[in-house]
């Protein structure tokens, strides 16, 4: 077993949070117009048709047209426009 | 709320181009500025950032290699000082809060409730003697005393609560709905019944008291029904002593009773000539500004309607607006038609027995006749009615007698 598949185990095993204690990405999305994104590091790039962003252990790209940043903080931010694809780096 | 709080602290919307805009972003977020609104064109990007963060930007422009220029101000820390140059604006709303708080110390409008036979203006009339009028200062107001006050004027008044809501004074009070028994003095006991007519005895029940009468029994008016003088025997028949008692019985006594009434053969109408002219007012407290006009009629009367808008009726400013309307009228003189004046004299005969049923008195023959006089209408009744009767008076005491009680 590996030491990040023991991680998991055990995280899951305590019932704690997994976004926060394996650094994913939590991405809440309602339909295709909004996207609300949680526990990332970063904007790597950022264009009306292409947000990526770079989490702890992969980048998430969303594609869409009209992007915009409705808010951008350290802890969370809003993506809204019209969102076609959302992909994993 | 959240834009609220924005507004508040102030913020700017800025342009932001160069080397990389992303890292320009990241690094603000690091640092706890919010940014928001982020839109791209082109090569540029625009965003909200508060105002309290674009004094943190210089360092991470300069390391970003970006250049930042601030397109809008928005929130309070720029609109103040722009409000605070307009000194008589400033000067007025000083004084509209300053001239509101102090207002609001006076009582502005008081409302009465729960009051029936004591009308509002009995109860206006005795709050102004006590200098309880609209526009007394609050402080001036003992309420606890005025309830007292209110109390003791009218006794009917069994219980009273006044309170300030705002400006307005709530005056509400409770009658009392029993009537009020007059105390007798308990006097000297040894009442007799009498009677108050002449009349046949119907029936007849003593609670206390010795009967004089029987059922059947005619009687004269002013004689002794039931008398409040009880004998108590010796063994030979003769009279002890007396027991005097208040008497206390139902007599029903059949008797007649008259009716009549008169009615004019004229009489004067209000004939209105449907000719009517309206004077508007506006009133303030006591104080009142009509339009000015002369005498609109010869004969006229007046009818007023007062209202209240309800914004100040909310506001409990003493405010009203009406009119006065003059209608025109003459005094025509009518004569009574036959069929007019018995239908007006059935009224009255009706009002007399309604009044007769109210005391309840039983109406066992009736005879009713409408005459003309010299100047008249008459209507004469004959009634014989059963009544319950007995009028108490000190009995006549023995010399010697022992009153017991």
């Amino acid at each position: 077993m590996s030491r990040s598949q023991k991680k998991e185990s055990l995280v899951e095993s305590l019932k704690l949070p997994k976004d926060i204690c394996m650094g994913a990405i939590k991405v809440t999305m309602t339909g295709n117009s909004e996207a609300w994104i949680e526990n990332y590091r970063g904007i790597l790039e950022y264009t009306c048709n292409l947000i990526l962003l770079q989490g702890k252990t992969c980048r998430v790209c969303f594609e869409g047209t009209r992007l915009s940043i409705d808010y951008y903080t350290n802890e969370d931010m809003k993506i809204s426009g019209c969102i076609a694809c959302v992909r994993y780096l | 709320m959240i834009k609220l709080l924005k507004y508040i602290r102030g913020y700017l919307r800025i342009r932001v181009s160069g080397f990389s805009p992303e890292r320009f972003m990241n690094l603000c977020s690091n640092r706890g500025i919010l940014l928001s609104n982020i839109v791209r064109e082109g090569d540029v990007y625009y965003m909200n950032i508060n105002l309290s963060g674009f004094w943190a930007l210089r360092p991470i422009a300069r390391k970003t290699g970006t250049r930042v220029v601030v397109l809008e101000r928005y929130g309070l820390p720029f609109f103040l000082p722009k409000l605070l140059k307009r000194k008589v604006f400033m000067g007025g709303l000083v004084f509209v809060v300053a001239f509101w708080i102090w207002s609001s110390l006076f009582v502005w409008d008081i409302e009465l409730s729960g009051n029936y036979r004591i009308t509002d203006d009995m109860l206006l009339t005795f709050l102004k003697e006590n200098q309880v009028t609209v526009g007394i200062r609050k402080d001036d107001l003992d309420i606890e005393e005025l309830e007292k006050e209110i109390r003791r004027r009218f006794p009917e008044i069994t219980w009273t609560s006044a309170k300030l809501e705002g400006t307005r004074l709530m005056i509400a009070v409770k009658e009392n709905d029993a009537p009020i028994l007059s105390q007798e003095e308990p006097g000297e006991a040894g009442q007799d019944l009498l009677s108050q007519y002449a009349g046949t005895v119907v029936s007849i029940i003593v609670r206390s008291g010795v009967p004089k009468v029987a059922a059947g029994d005619t009687v004269e008016a002013g004689s002794v029904l039931v008398e409040g003088k009880v004998p108590i025997y010796n063994e030979d028949a003769t009279v002890k002593e007396y027991l005097y008692v208040d008497a206390d019985a139902d007599i029903v006594l059949e008797h007649t009773m008259e009716f009549t009434d008169e009615l004019p053969f004229d009489y004067v109408r209000k004939e209105y000539t449907g000719r009517e002219k309206s004077r508007y007012y506006v009133r303030f407290g006591d104080r009142e500004w009509k339009m000015p006009q002369e005498r609109p009629f010869l004969v006229y009367d007046s009818v007023i309607r007062e209202s209240r808008p309800l914004i100040l009726e909310k506001l409990s400013v003493p405010v009203y607006t009406g009119s006065y309307t003059y209608r025109e009228y003459q005094n025509v003189e009518h004569t009574y038609t036959q069929e007019e004046a018995k239908e007006k004299l059935k009224e009255k005969l009706m009002v007399f027995l309604a009044g007769l049923e109210e005391k309840g008195i039983q109406i066992i023959e009736k005879d009713v006749r409408i005459n003309t006089n010299a100047s008249a209408w008459v209507i004469s009744g004959q009634f014989v009615v059963r009544e319950n009767v007995g009028e108490s008076a000190a009995t006549q005491k023995e010399s010697g007698g022992e009153t017991l009680k």
